[in-house]
């Protein structure tokens, strides 16, 4: 069931995929406000408010277990919060989903059996209020070629796909997908994005979960890194890689110093082993001129780049060490 | 409520396409009909065995079929994520089940039509016309009580627990309710507050040309109330894991 992409660091970005969107309306869509959600002794969701403009491609990003799918069914109305406040459109979760603004693909969304696929597509769409004609949802989930067999025959990736066909079909303004491409081969990985691309470039406001880097680094224009169940960072792929310290910085040097190194700019992680440096660091230019300005001569530099893999990790990494705590030399 | 019928008629569509179904609601007590049936002579329920076979076999047919189909059907579809999905579109929260007793009410007409039929053509039973309208009415209607709890089942248990469940709630109401052979004695004590039994003892009561206690009336109305409570309590309580 699990699936994770195994050719890390590769992250293509393109040029069409920051800057042109975001703020063309400024709408909130959807806001959470402290919400919380409490199983026993098991805090899923702890005080996570966040806010979503019209019109964004947001990416919630987090490791398995981290509260992404609880905090989605509760926007949903498929979950309450134990505490909290959550609005979409102005308005409680259940008016909000029963009003048809809103298109959702959930991992555990099951299909009915026993009726063709365009027969369970022409049935959501009369479920709402204004549309997608049918063929056309066919034609951009790219199901029309199996729209006549029936759904108990179809393959997992196609299933996908229509399950994504049900998101859209209402013509919705926000589309809500959790962790939509996870059952996808490569090829329909790149057709889901490249439609989904589509329905963002037609205004819609789209909310994903994902545990893939690479699609939040690719579709996203804002990312939400969230660990259990708390928000640890927010904003463009470009910021969340600077806020965990976008490159390493490693050299030899013959007297440590920490105090020093710990006063240095840029820097957000120190390792120090014997004589070994290791800085992770949001400007690597500023933090080894301050090493130099300072007199120190180091040996063996080393300045490598963090994808936003390695600066989730980061992160995340760091989240679960302090449990919470202030860390030294946040960057924020 | 356009919403709520085109999840009925989707839902009718795919009946169509399950033959299993049929074996249940209409062969069993079609089959159990031509065997038995057909008893010259014999008086049951103060009339006669072929009159009051024909009322129970209906209601067996129906009560089963508003049963067993439902249960099963629901159980599966809140594993598969059906009914989450469903929650996912702006059909109102409770048209899901409100469609469920829709197409129960549809799916036991043929039963009850077929039987009715069988026992006037082949029971040779002969009943003033406005008796048939009652007594297929009373057995329609009553068939909710089944379907209702049928939703409670369904949401309560899963799919691999329900088909035990259903079948001895199923020989349990049949047996006692005097669907098979006419309650006696010791049976017929605790028997009588059957919702099986009531149904057919309105209808025999109405043939026997006796006034119908309200009391039996009264039992069915009670029966819809408990079921339509644990069907309630099921749906709310199992909400977040839907």
């Amino acid at each position: 069931m699990s699936q994770y992409e195994t050719g890390h660091g590769a992250v293509t970005a393109t040029a069409d995929d920051s800057g042109h969107r975001g703020s063309r309306h400024s709408g909130s869509v959807v806001s959470f406000e402290n919400v919380s959600k409490v199983y026993g002794r098991l805090r899923a969701v702890d005080g996570l408010t966040l806010d979503l403009r019209a019109g964004e491609t947001v990416a919630l990003l987090g490791p398995n277990g981290a509260g992404k799918s609880t905090s989605l069914d509760m926007l949903l109305a498929l979950r309450k919060p134990t505490s909290g406040r959550i609005r979409m459109f102005g308005d409680d979760p259940y008016h909000a989903v029963k009003s048809g603004r809103v298109g959702a693909m959930l991992q555990s969304g099951g299909l009915m059996p026993e009726v063709t696929v365009r027969e369970l597509v022409e049935l959501v769409t009369k479920l709402h209020p204004n549309p997608e004609p049918v063929a056309t949802t066919l034609k951009r989930a790219g199901i029309a070629q199996f729209a006549d067999q029936r759904v108990d025959r179809l393959s997992g990736g196609q299933t996908q796909r229509v399950r994504f066909a049900l998101a859209i079909c209402g013509k919705s303004e926000l589309i809500v997908l959790d962790e939509p491409t996870a059952a996808m081969d490569v090829e329909t990985r790149r057709l889901f994005w490249n439609s989904m691309k589509e329905e963002v470039a037609a205004g819609r406001t789209l909310l994903f979960a994902t545990h893939y880097l690479e699609e939040a680094d690719q579709a996203a224009d804002r990312i939400l890194v969230i660990n259990r169940g708390r928000l640890l960072a927010d904003g463009t792929p470009a910021e969340i890689k600077a806020r965990a310290g976008a490159r390493r910085l490693s050299f030899r040097l013959g007297h440590v110093d920490e105090p020093f190194l710990l006063g240095l700019p840029g820097l957000v992680n120190l390792e120090v082993r014997h004589d070994v440096v290791q800085i992770q660091s949001s400007d690597s230019d500023a933090t080894l001129y301050a090493v130099l300005d300072a007199g120190y001569r180091p040996s063996e530099i080393e300045v490598t780049s963090l994808g936003l893999e390695q600066a989730f990790l980061a992160i995340t990494a760091e989240d679960d060490q302090t449990n919470g705590t202030t860390y030294v030399g946040e960057t924020n | 409520m356009a919403g709520t019928l085109a999840l009925t008629k989707a839902e009718l569509r795919r009946l169509m396409h399950n033959k299993r179904y049929f074996i249940f609601t209409v062969g069993f007590p079609v089959i159990l009909y031509l065997l038995i049936g057909r008893q010259v002579s014999a008086q049951a329920y103060g009339i006669a065995f072929g009159a009051y076979y024909m009322i129970a076999m209906a209601t067996f047919g129906a009560f089963s079929g508003a049963l067993n189909g439902n249960a099963q059907r629901i159980s599966q579809e809140k594993k598969d994520g059906w009914i989450r999905q469903l929650r996912l579109t702006p059909l109102p929260a409770n048209a899901y089940v409100v469609t469920k007793i829709l197409v129960s009410l549809a799916t036991t007409i043929p039963a009850i039509v077929i039987v009715l039929l069988l026992g006037r053509f082949y029971g040779n039973v002969h009943l003033p016309a406005w008796q048939w309208p009652v007594i297929a009415v009373t057995i329609w209607f009553g068939s909710t009580i089944f379907a209702a709890l049928a939703v409670a089942v369904g949401y309560r248990f899963p799919p691999d627990q329900v088909q035990p469940i259903t079948l001895i709630v199923y020989f349990f109401f049949a047996i006692l309710g005097g669907l098979w052979f006419p309650l006696s004695g010791f049976l017929a004590k605790i028997g009588k507050f059957t919702p099986t039994y009531e149904a057919v003892k309105i209808g025999s009561d109405v043939i026997a040309g006796a006034a119908v206690p309200a009391g039996l009336a009264i039992g069915l109305v009670v029966w819809l109330g408990i079921f339509v409570a644990l069907a309630t309590v099921a749906v709310r309580s199992t909400a977040e894991s839907v």
